[in-house]
């Protein structure tokens, strides 16, 4: 039983590797799994800077939105490989975040929550006003596939490999940044920033770099997207997008990576059950949400972990 | 090491004016390398407020603060405690939040040390492993100085009290400082309690380092200060030995006065 | 149609969302200044308000009679949510209490698409007659009803808090709610009616616009946003400067796009807001 509780997530990661073989998905399916897999990136990121860092940001959605259309420009429209337009995608979106960062994160809860809406706002103006570049309120068309070492991934069970190989490696960098200084001192600033700074943390340079390090995931994740969709609309970044990725960490539970990866992964992979209800689908998430939020706090990984810890107790403390 | 006279701390002059309120006024003192100064005056007085203007986290309107022969009014909070200053709080301010444990709060005090960056934590893990472990092993005799090694892994908020003040102690001595701002450690604590801090304030002060507190216990400042000052309104009423703080009629009528008992107690 | 007229047209255009922006940036602070938090999902309330006279109007309920009835249903829908959903939560994070308000939000909008579907509806205007030709410009009689209705319920707010009892009791329950309970107020029945007040505003806003727009169950999220930037830009907490922040952002909204591009007044609009919140993010008009 110990060694369940100690290794459970080689049992997932076993899980994940050996599906497409053993369920023999349709396309469609591997389709979703590869959505839940780009928006488990995206919340992953976002829960370092809320969950950890304590930041608010209602505007994630606008570095989703440079990774894609940084991926898709680059590669439908000049020809660049998709790993040199993801790496350009990456570097933008970093920068983007630095730049804005330092302003931006030193403004206090809801001036912070409007000022990343107002970021995530006036990226997707822009997007739809340079229609030249983006293709404006129509999308941008025709990018091509992602492609390694000229072997290019069309095949859906080749690009979920791909994809959740990315979020195996987003998780676990995720943990180790959480479980390092680096981490300490962010959490030190979420818990109380007056008195971290008494204790030599420099709170405006860690709080950017967090966002920074939330920026690059979304943006790796909006590269993903891009190539897999073939075709991107400004529709898909806006501030709709960003609420649904606060769902996800609250709905989860959020500040434990594990829960906003498992919040992605239901709101995602939800609508399948309700879609006979589609017209009942924004009122149900609705719903779950507030219920979650007055009787569950910790979210769901929240209810699996109390779980856990009743079927397999811990050692008293 | 620049230090004017040996003092490591000179505070000159400094006023802190809050919407045309001065909490402080015109307040001068200097605290010598090594000794154990005490802050004391009736409740309002400004004692956390000057506290807060030395190390940072609200800097004086107008005045100096010399730390080391160095001026370091404008620097940031964190600029100067990475100088050597460290501190508690009047109300205690543990970090709680994400099962944040007894010993991450003492860890925490390392920061400045580790200077811990994104790049290096993804690809310098063998370093950084080497760093905690070192870390992790001043931390455990910082606890176990203060007696919580057995509550490492708890959570600060299932500490006593007692027991929090401690842990704030010890996150502050993590840090190595060269100067330790106290605001009330003692504040609820009881008798017992008070002596054994007592003692590990003299073994915290045996290892080279000043310290300026704030205490209402006249018995703890008696005990452990070498020297005092009186603050009344934000102004400086007295300065000087205990014995002279305790004849002062001045302070004996705003402050002492119920408790002109306490003076004379000397170990 | 002359530059002048263009012009002319703008302004009424601009005063028109102005007033709507306004309206909604007054109701958020009304609940803000009592509750300190910013209600997400206010723009519900404004598609209530909408809808339901639509519907009521449809049925054949005299207009007037209408227009009440849907003010007083989105109070009590406002009242309903702050006990039931709020008052529990007074403790929890910024962060929580705002994904809570979200939360609702996407209640309330999954509730609006089940009642009305996915269709836009009209509600016709609430007086018969031609638009006024003002120098080549069309005033649409509408555009009277809202200006009108704004002005009312600013009157009718300015004279409740700084005439009656009630509304004196609910300012010093803003400023210190500790004190005011000291004082005899009942603090939560005082945070009830605010929240009452603030979603019937929400909805008026929402009624008042409705015979000029094509409303469905998303028409909710921009206005709301709107208004979240009129009240930044106004002061959290002051009710005049959020209308004078509403209907200034309405003006530069419409002549942007009249004068400049439409392509980019809303990127104008949003870099406005990020530039008063970073440095001046007590707002514009405030004290400090």
């Amino acid at each position: 039983m110990n060694a369940l509780k100690r290794y459970w997530w080689l049992i997932l990661l076993a899980a994940i590797a050996v599906y497409p073989i053993i369920g023999k998905p349709s396309p469609y399916r591997s389709g979703l799994l590869i959505f839940a897999g780009i928006y488990i990136i995206l919340a992953v990121g976002l829960d370092l800077l809320m969950g950890y860092t304590g930041q608010i940001s209602v505007g994630h959605a606008a570095f989703f939105a440079v990774g894609a259309y940084t991926s898709g420009i680059l590669t439908a429209k000049y020809g660049f490989s998709p790993a040199a337009a993801m790496g350009v995608g990456v570097v933008f979106s970093a920068t983007l975040a630095f730049l804005t960062g330092r302003p931006v994160l030193a403004l206090k809860e809801y001036y912070l929550a409007m000022a990343t809406l107002a970021f995530n706002e006036i990226v997707v103006t822009l997007i739809i006003g340079f229609e030249g570049l983006t293709g404006g309120a129509s999308g941008l068309r025709d990018i091509p596939p992602f492609t390694i070492f000229g072997f290019s991934l069309l095949n859906h069970l080749h690009y979920y490999y791909f994809v959740w190989i990315v979020v195996v490696l987003v998780i676990a960098s995720s943990i180790a940044v959480v479980r390092s200084p680096f981490g300490r001192a962010l959490i030190a600033i979420h818990s109380d920033e007056q008195a971290a700074r008494s204790f030599g943390v420099d709170c405006a340079k860690y709080k950017t770099r967090a966002y920074m390090l939330a920026a690059v995931y979304a943006s790796i994740a909006g590269s993903l997207f891009a190539h897999y969709m073939g075709f991107i609309a400004p529709d898909d970044f806006g501030i709709l997008t960003s609420i649904n990725l606060l769902v996800m960490l609250f709905l989860g539970g959020i500040g434990t990576i594990f829960g906003p990866a498992l919040g992605a992964l239901f709101l995602k992979l939800l609508p399948e059950v309700t879609y006979q209800f589609q017209d009942y689908e924004l009122l149900i998430n609705g719903v779950i949400l507030i219920v979650v939020l007055v009787f569950f706090p910790r979210g769901l990984f929240g209810i699996l972990t109390a779980l856990k810890n009743k079927i397999v107790p811990r050692t008293g403390k | 090491m620049m230090e004017k006279n040996g003092h490591i701390l000179t505070v000159s002059s400094v006023t802190k004016t809050f919407d045309g309120v001065r909490a402080l006024d015109d307040v001068s003192f200097s605290v010598r390398s090594g000794d154990i100064k005490a802050l004391i005056g009736p409740n309002g007085a400004g004692k956390t407020t000057l506290l807060n203007a030395v190390s940072g986290l609200n800097p004086p309107t107008t005045g100096t603060v010399l730390f080391e022969g160095r001026d370091v009014v404008g620097l940031r909070t964190d600029q100067i405690a990475s100088l050597g200053m460290s501190r508690t709080f009047q109300l205690i301010r543990l970090f709680t939040i994400n099962n944040a444990t007894v010993l991450d709060n003492v860890l925490l005090g390392a920061h400045m040390y580790l200077k811990p960056t994104l790049l290096g934590t993804v690809f310098l893990r063998r370093k950084i492993k080497g760093q905690e472990r070192e870390a992790t092993s001043k931390a455990m005799d910082l606890l176990k100085l203060v007696g919580l090694e057995k509550e490492a892994h708890a959570l600060p908020g299932s500490l006593s009290f007692g027991n929090q003040r401690l842990l704030e102690l010890a996150r502050a001595l993590m840090t190595d400082p060269k100067m330790l701002l106290l605001d009330e450690p003692a504040s609820g604590l009881n008798d017992a309690e008070v002596e054994d801090f007592t003692r590990l304030l003299m073994t915290i002060k045996q290892q080279g380092v000043t310290i300026l507190i704030v205490e209402h216990n006249m018995k703890l400042v008696m005990n452990i200060a070498d020297d005092i000052i009186v603050l009344d309104f934000g102004k400086k009423l007295a300065e000087g030995s205990p014995s002279a703080i305790c004849a002062n009629p001045d302070v004996i009528a705003a402050y002492l006065g119920v408790q002109s008992k306490e003076c004379g107690v000397r170990e | 149609m002359s530059d002048i007229s263009h012009l002319i047209q703008f302004l009424f255009s601009g005063i028109t969302v102005g007033s709507v922006y306004a309206l909604i940036a007054v109701s958020l602070v009304i609940v803000y200044k009592v509750s300190q938090l910013i209600c997400f999902a206010q723009g519900e309330f404004f598609v209530f308000g909408a809808l339901t006279m639509t519907t009521l109007v449809s049925k054949g309920v005299p207009v007037p009679l209408a227009f009440f009835l849907s003010i007083i249903i989105a109070m009590v829908l406002g009242a309903l949510i702050q006990q039931v959903l709020i008052r529990p939560m007074k403790n929890a994070s910024v962060g929580a209490l705002i994904v809570m308000t979200i939360a609702i939000s996407l209640a309330l909008r999954g509730l609006a698409l089940l009642i009305w579907g996915r269709e836009s509806h009209v509600l016709p205007p609430f007086s018969q007659g031609e638009p006024i030709q003002v120098l080549g410009a069309a005033l649409q009689l509408q555009i009277l009803w809202i200006v009108g209705i704004t002005a009312v319920v600013l009157f009718l707010i300015w004279f409740f808090f700084e005439k009656t009892p009630a509304g004196i009791a609910m300012r010093a329950c803003a400023e210190n709610p500790y004190g005011a309970s000291l004082m005899g107020i009942n603090t939560q029945k005082t945070t009830l009616f605010a929240w009452a007040w603030g979603s019937g505003i929400g909805a008026l806003a929402g009624m008042a616009v409705a015979p000029m727009l094509f409303t469905q169950y998303t028409s909710g999220v921009m206005p709301m946003v709107k208004g979240f930037i009129a009240m930044s830009i106004g002061g959290l907490g002051s009710i005049i400067g959020s209308v004078i922040a509403g209907l200034l952002l309405g003006l530069v909204e419409s002549y942007t796009i009249g004068l400049i591009s439409s392509k980019f007044s809303d990127t104008i609009v949003f870099a406005l807001l990020m530039a008063v919140l970073v440095f001046r993010p007590n707002g514009l008009f405030s004290r400090s």
